[in-house]
């Protein structure tokens, strides 16, 4: 099998796939104990209520003898239609967090947060876990890679709910514990709240008013690497563990060994031979870590107070908006399986050894 | 088979039968240890079958039985108990010796005592089982030597696995034993504590005063402000002793703790043994069929694996709020069959290299053209060699489940009040972290770390121990994976 085949392969498994996942949330959301027109107008309110069933196609209006009534739509029939709405992208409005407001604009609104949260937290599991990891892997049973190792494996079993609580709890109190306050660090801005991302919307800015621009840029981004500090932590800890595996598994294989014999010089050979080849295993957990950030970006918003997409679906699921909930669940399925072929199409095109396997 | 084989290889039974001593002695033993302790025992299971009656939508039928069960297991005598050893008292006059404690010591003094018996006694059960593996192996085993002495040899110079091992020992003991071990009584104390009284000497009146135990928790609190805090290694002015201080409404903190292991332990094991299910069938399945089958279950697995695990937690106990299923074990049930349904697909992957490779060997080909049925190969042929890469990642799983738990319940939606959980515990003691009350969410937060830092020690443990060629690769992968999962 070639390797393009082999990921084409993966490419078409995606479509039954993303239909089986959203199967599963259409289940939960609408064949569930949950009522979702009884969630969103609450209990005891009739008229409202076939109004909004209505709406969300779960009962149907009929006339008979000049008088509506109300027929519950088949439950097939529903399922059609969810699949139907989410496939041809119309995904709906928001009913109770955001009434009235279509899920695009909703998600327009607090994804920018959302994204800049997780742009810093891969880039800063990356930048300090690989080059940890292949500290310790090209140094090993040393002190230093002891301390990494250990300092790794505990970082990674942090709860990221308990880290972000201290993590909170110190910089607010950088003043007493520390003798500087975090919040009047650089430029002045709070521990907690979403970071003002105007800069992202309007970049013409840093032309305009480059001043302000800037300020608003360092604001953001120091507002933003706390909570980015604790959503990489597992990840950070993960890339750190198989960076150092990777390392000393490629140090000690034949054709680096070839390489010394050659000559080559012991720099060329951890540059050239060595880090690329580590690189390789890494490839999945770089994507796994964006798919724990999706499911760590609840908790983080949640503690760090940034209104972003985690804590615009707790709030959904809590508060009962469970139309808006399945179009969220759709985007993060859709977000994670892209990263799946992403990562598939970086193995093709990295690792020759992708597709024979299979043969 | 023929004869003559049957003639060497004789039942375990009959080899016991052959020689009666040592396991006599050893049963002996094993039976002493256990009566001892048997009330605990009756009293954890009787607990564990209220949780379910509890909740049973139907009716309540045989609940007085049960409270009747549970009253009689209270009543078989056990040597580790408040009742042996009572540690609270309270004293007769100012600065007077205590009344109603163990021996008439300070509540500290007897506490701990009951705290370090329990840990010896659990110490020699372990011992005692160790003991009579090394019986067996001396003198009823037929073979001099097996694989599973190297593989329990090797363990044995793991020290990393064993430090989990250890620390795993120690939760699990809290778990088990929490009523033994914490100061007070979950009922008394947390769940009920305006239904029962305690009494202590008042020094203003000068006499040995009444209260409810509601009434003392809400004169020692900790709030962080002022002397409202009871730290660390404190006795609150009821003369009631705090070994990790208390909460903010004045609750015992290490009994939260030793009863939110229970909690813990319980969905751990639970969604375990759900993922482990699953993923044994489907591992088994697809390596034996391979082709449509591994295809249709990588789908399936997929699709599940898709949706983000806490994602799928918080829809979850949002749409079944208030459902009968979420009232078992006040939400237990409910989480544990979440992470189970949703979980077994990382396990399943983790354990589906071993199994195809077991599948490719001569002896599973061998089975199949002798005209062995599938089942009793997969079983007899290829489950022995997958047993152990999912015990491996079964324990770096369990510390996701424990952090996945602990992060519901931080968030408020997971196991409801008043029943213990470590995240509500942080939640709780999150406005004090920075004040002398430090301890309520900093406690929880370090136990957490060293559960799930001994879970997945222990699974490193056991898979140098089964595997030593392993040196992470791929299946690191997978654990990683599992390790970190969301919370």
């Amino acid at each position: 099998m070639s390797r393009w085949k082999y990921f084409l392969q993966r490419l078409v498994l995606t479509v039954p796939i993303l239909l089986l996942a959203m199967s599963i949330v259409f289940l939960i959301v609408r064949a569930g104990p949950l009522d979702p027109a009884r969630a969103i107008v609450g209990m005891g309110n009739p008229a409202g209520y076939h109004d909004v069933a209505v709406d969300l196609g779960i009962e149907r209006a009929v006339r008979v003898d000049g008088e509506v009534r109300y027929v519950d739509v088949p439950l097939w029939q529903q399922y059609v239609d969810f699949m139907a709405g989410l496939l041809t992208l119309d995904l709906g409005q928001s009913w109770v967090i955001y009434p009235e407001t279509s899920v695009y604009e909703v998600i327009a609104l607090r994804a920018p947060r959302t994204l800049w949260l997780g742009f810093w937290s891969v880039l800063i599991a990356l930048f300090v876990g690989i080059p940890l990891g292949f500290y310790a892997g090209l140094n090993p049973n040393t002190w230093g890679d002891y301390t990494a190792s250990f300092g790794g494996i505990v970082w990674r079993a942090m709860p990221n709910f308990w880290l972000a609580v201290i993590l909170v709890a110190v910089l607010s109190n950088s003043q007493q514990l520390f003798g500087f306050s975090w919040q009047q660090l650089v430029v002045p801005t709070n521990v907690v709240t979403a970071p003002n991302l105007g800069f992202l919307t309007d970049p013409g800015m840093f032309l305009s008013d480059p001043g302000r621009a800037f300020n608003q840029l360092l604001g953001a981004t120091k507002q933003i690497l706390p909570a980015a500090i604790v959503l990489g932590s597992s990840s950070m800890g993960n890339e750190m563990r198989i960076g150092r595996t990777a390392v000393l598994e490629t140090i000690n294989s034949n054709y680096v060994e070839t390489a010394r014999a050659k000559g080559v010089s012991a720099r060329s050979i951890v540059w050239k031979h060595v880090f690329r080849n580590a690189l390789i295993p890494l490839i999945p957990i770089i994507t796994a870590e964006a798919f724990l950030l999706i499911g760590g970006s609840v908790i983080v918003e949640y503690i760090f107070a940034i209104n972003g997409l985690g804590q615009l679906f707790f709030t959904a699921a809590t508060k009962g908006d469970l139309p808006l909930v399945g179009s969220l669940a759709f985007i993060f399925i859709l977000l994670t399986l892209s990263l799946n072929v992403l990562q598939d199409f970086l193995y093709t095109i990295i690792d020759p050894r992708v597709g024979y396997e299979e043969n | 088979m023929t004869g003559t084989e049957h003639a060497v290889h004789r039942s375990l039974r009959t080899r016991i039968r052959e020689n009666q001593r040592p396991a006599a002695v050893w049963v002996a033993v094993l039976l002493a240890l256990v009566a001892l302790e048997a009330g605990a025992l009756v009293d954890l299971t009787v607990v564990l079958v209220q949780g379910m009656v509890k909740a049973w939508p139907f009716g309540n039928p045989g609940m007085a039985g049960i409270e009747s069960a549970k009253a009689a297991a209270e009543a078989i005598p056990t040597l580790l108990s408040r009742e042996t050893i009572p540690n609270q008292g309270w004293r007769t006059s100012a600065n007077g010796p205590w009344t109603n404690t163990f021996l008439g010591l300070e509540p500290m003094v007897a506490w701990l005592l009951r705290f370090a018996l329990t840990y010896a006694y659990v110490g020699v059960l372990i011992g005692w089982f160790l003991y009579g593996y090394r019986l067996y192996r001396e003198h009823y085993r037929q073979a001099d030597w097996t694989p599973t002495d190297d593989v329990v040899r090797r363990f044995r110079s793991h020290s990393w696995g064993k430090f989990g091992f250890v620390v795993v020992v120690v939760f699990v003991v809290m778990a088990v034993f929490a009523p033994t071990l914490s100061p007070a009584l979950a009922e008394e104390n947390i769940e009920n504590p305006y239904s029962y009284e305690m009494q202590y000497f008042d020094e203003e009146t000068g006499s040995v005063e009444t209260v409810f135990v509601g009434q003392a928790n809400s004169q020692s609190t900790s709030q962080g402000a002022g002397d409202d805090n009871i730290g660390l290694w404190q006795y609150d002015d009821f003369g009631r002793f705090h070994p990790f201080g208390t909460m903010p409404n004045g609750k015992d903190l290490f009994t939260f703790m030793m009863y939110g292991a229970r909690v813990s332990l319980f969905i751990g094991l639970l969604s375990m043994g759900i993922m482990g299910a699953f993923a044994t069938v489907f591992a088994m399945t697809t390596a034996y069929y391979k082709g449509l089958v591994d295809l249709a279950v990588v789908i399936v697995g997929d699709s599940v694996m898709s949706i983000p695990q806490l994602l799928l937690l918080i829809l979850a106990m949002a749409v079944f709020n208030g459902h009968w299923l979420e009232g078992i074990y006040n939400g237990g049930l409910l989480i544990a069959l979440v992470f189970g349904l949703s979980g077994w697909p990382g396990l399943w992957r983790a354990v589906r290299g071993p199994a195809f490779q077991v599948s490719t060997e001569e002896w599973v080909d061998a089975a199949r053209s002798f005209g062995q049925r599938p089942s009793a190969t997969m079983r007899k042929h290829m489950l022995p060699y997958v047993v152990g890469y999912l015990l491996v990642y079964a324990s770096m799983t369990l510390g996701g489940v424990i952090i996945g738990t602990a992060a519901l319940s931080f968030l408020g939606i997971g196991i409801d009040a008043p029943t213990p959980e470590w995240g509500r515990a942080v939640s709780l003691g999150q406005p004090f972290i920075a004040t002398q009350s430090w301890h309520i969410a900093m406690i929880p937060g370090l136990l957490v770390v060293a559960v799930v830092t001994a879970f997945n020690a222990l699974g490193d443990g056991i898979r140098d121990a089964i595997d030593p060629q392993s040196e992470g690769g791929e299946s690191e992968t997978t654990a990683a994976a599992a390790g970190g999962g969301g919370g």
